[in-house]
């Protein structure tokens, strides 16, 4: 479970959450440790490339509404495999029986450099309340065409607290401008990634939806659902996509488990998911533009059968159903100005059989269900400054043995139930440099809003200011 | 499960060869570098395309250029258009002008 679009390699958080985790039963432990440790130390490459930039010879705001939001000229080099380019190449023809090369005379490496504060409204115990890192993350990307019709968005990052590069976000692709279906224009491809969503083109799904930062040292709710980012660089997938007559967008994609840092071939027992068999995910979107009207409307999800611990026995199985919009208004009368208005539902309905089987068991029965609802509000100023409000709700069946008390993680009562709300504010004064500030607070956390860890600790106390300034180039 | 590895190693195998194969002629050199923008029938009428204004390259605005205007354009870029100076050779831009030419004719 991990937290909705708190990606970003939390990383940091493997000393203090883990620590956390490991005061928990065994049988919770593992599972919040595969949602705490693998998904919510995991930063959302939530990133503009400059060596895109650099390939292209555009601004990052020809692509970007503000980084990492994708306007129709964004979804279109992203759906072509990163590879459109105005730069030199060393290229030779295809001849006869031999091969063509078109390759970038410059290789398309960028980095970014995140540095922070976080302070939480009630010091988490036994620690020091106003964090600074510095770094907070580093990352390298490898992000641009490798051929002609092949590119990527890959990204290692080196995280202060985990103290080491680790591999990120990435999506490899291979794409096709030159179908045609039905008389209309068809572009196909290819995509290896390591997250589901992370192939997506719009802002509304996890892996690119807000917050587009987020601080990795404030808790975070324990409940989510898995494709909203629980398997994030868990797993590796190869999945085909098309866009039809530029509206109809189909995209799916089988994965695996590959776990990062443990011994290959996969025996399952470092980790909470291991996928029995493949574990499909699915895409369908529909856009249209129309004045200064840009729309999407979707459904995507994934079906997963896991043994946690294990590659053989029983197994706990997930069905995410999902559904999103995104909104963008341009307004010509406001020097461009855009509104942008995205949201997303989740409906996970799992079935806990290993879980619940398991001695002891790490489940308290079968049947169980989260729902969860985020949407968000923003207003761009030209490129330079946007203000977004957000809202999150996860809801869902209680069960205390799955999500057992603990301080400040744990849920006294069982309860998934967290809500809360997100301001924003984002100031690029160049492209290529944000400061943000940020604040979050919360309604409800893991089951309550007072006494929730039954430690004492309250919703609000992890009520978090976070500011970041970010340097890409 | 291992049925299912075989039907997709046979699909990439079918399918990948022909993607990465270059393509050649004005045609497809529009299509790969400025259809992105301008679209397919060069109006411009795509989601890309109104996103950062393209031009209708039909349009009387772009056909009562010279050739040697356009090439320039091409060749440097101008406003958001980049320049493909670098990327393209003179020969290959003067193809595309001729193309330009017979979008409006279409």
């Amino acid at each position: 479970m991990n937290w909705p679009s708190f990606p970003k390699r939390l990383e940091s958080g493997l000393n203090g959450l883990c620590s956390q985790v490991s005061k928990l039963s065994r049988g919770a432990s593992f599972r919040l440790a595969a949602f705490l440790c693998v998904t919510l130390f995991w930063v959302q490459g939530a990133l503009a490339v400059p060596s895109y930039s650099r390939q292209t010879g555009l601004a990052c705001s020809s692509c970007h509404y503000a980084p990492p939001e994708l306007n129709a000229f964004g979804r279109k080099f992203k759906l072509e495999g990163y590879t459109f380019s105005t730069k030199p190449e060393i290229s030779e023809d295809k001849k006869d029986h031999n091969s063509a090369l078109h390759l970038l005379e410059a290789l398309p490496l960028s980095a970014v450099f995140d540095t922070s504060f976080t302070s939480t409204k009630a010091p988490q115990p036994g620690t020091q309340n106003g964090n600074f890192e510095f770094p907070q993350a580093v990352s390298l990307f490898l992000a641009g065409a490798w051929a002609s019709h092949v590119g990527s968005f890959a990204q290692v990052t080196y995280d202060a607290q985990a103290d080491h590069f680790s591999w990120d976000n990435t999506d490899i692709r291979a794409a096709g401008t030159n179908g045609k279906l039905f008389g209309k224009q068809l572009t196909y491809g290819l995509t290896m990634n390591n997250n589901p969503t992370v192939e997506d083109l719009w802002n509304s799904t996890p892996a690119w939806g807000f917050p587009f930062v987020s601080t990795n040292t404030a808790p975070s709710p324990t409940a989510g659902a898995i494709i909203n980012g629980g398997l994030a660089q868990d797993v590796a997938g190869l999945g085909g996509y098309a866009m039809w007559n530029d509206h109809l967008y189909f995209a799916g994609t089988i994965y695996r488990s590959e776990h990062l840092g443990a011994s290959q071939p996969n025996d399952g027992t470092c980790c909470s998911f291991n996928i029995r068999g493949m574990a499909p995910y699915w895409r369908v979107a529909y856009q249209t533009t129309y004045g200064n009207h840009d729309i999407e409307i979707g459904t995507y999800g994934m079906h997963m059968k896991s043994t946690p611990g294990a590659i053989t026995g029983a197994e706990d199985g997930y069905t995410d159903w999902a559904g999103d919009f995104q909104y963008n208004l341009t307004i010509p009368q406001w020097k461009n100005d855009v509104v942008s208005v995205r949201g997303t539902y989740i409906r996970e309905n799992s079935s806990l059989v290993a879980s619940a089987a398991a001695v002891p068991p790490t489940a308290g029965f079968v049947g169980h269900h989260l729902n969860t609802v985020e949407g968000d509000a923003e207003y761009h100023f030209g490129t330079r400054v946007s203000t977004t409000v957000g809202l999150f709700s996860v809801t869902g069946t209680a069960d205390p043995i799955l999500f057992p008390q603990a301080p400040v993680t744990g849920n006294f009562n069982g309860s998934p139930t967290s809500r809360g709300y997100i301001f924003n504010v984002a100031w690029w004064p160049q492209q290529n440099i944000g400061l943000t500030a940020q604040y979050t607070g919360y309604t409800r956390f893991n089951g309550g809003s007072t006494n929730y860890d039954q430690a004492g600790r309250n919703a609000n106390g992890n009520n978090s200011i976070y500011v970041m300034a970010r340097f890409v180039f | 499960m291992n049925s299912k590895l075989r039907y997709v190693s046979f699909a990439l195998l079918v399918v990948f060869p022909s993607w990465l194969a270059a393509e050649n002629g004005a045609a497809s050199l529009f299509k790969s570098k400025c259809a992105m923008c301008h679209a397919e029938d060069g109006s411009g009428n795509s989601p890309a395309g109104k996103a950062l204004k393209a031009k209708d390259l039909r349009s009387q605005e772009t056909q009562s250029k010279s050739d040697a205007e356009i090439s320039d354009v091409i060749t440097k870029g101008r406003n958001k258009m980049p320049a493909f100076g670098q990327k393209l050779k003179p020969d290959q831009i003067q193809e595309l002008v001729g193309y330009v030419r017979q979008l409006a004719k279409k």
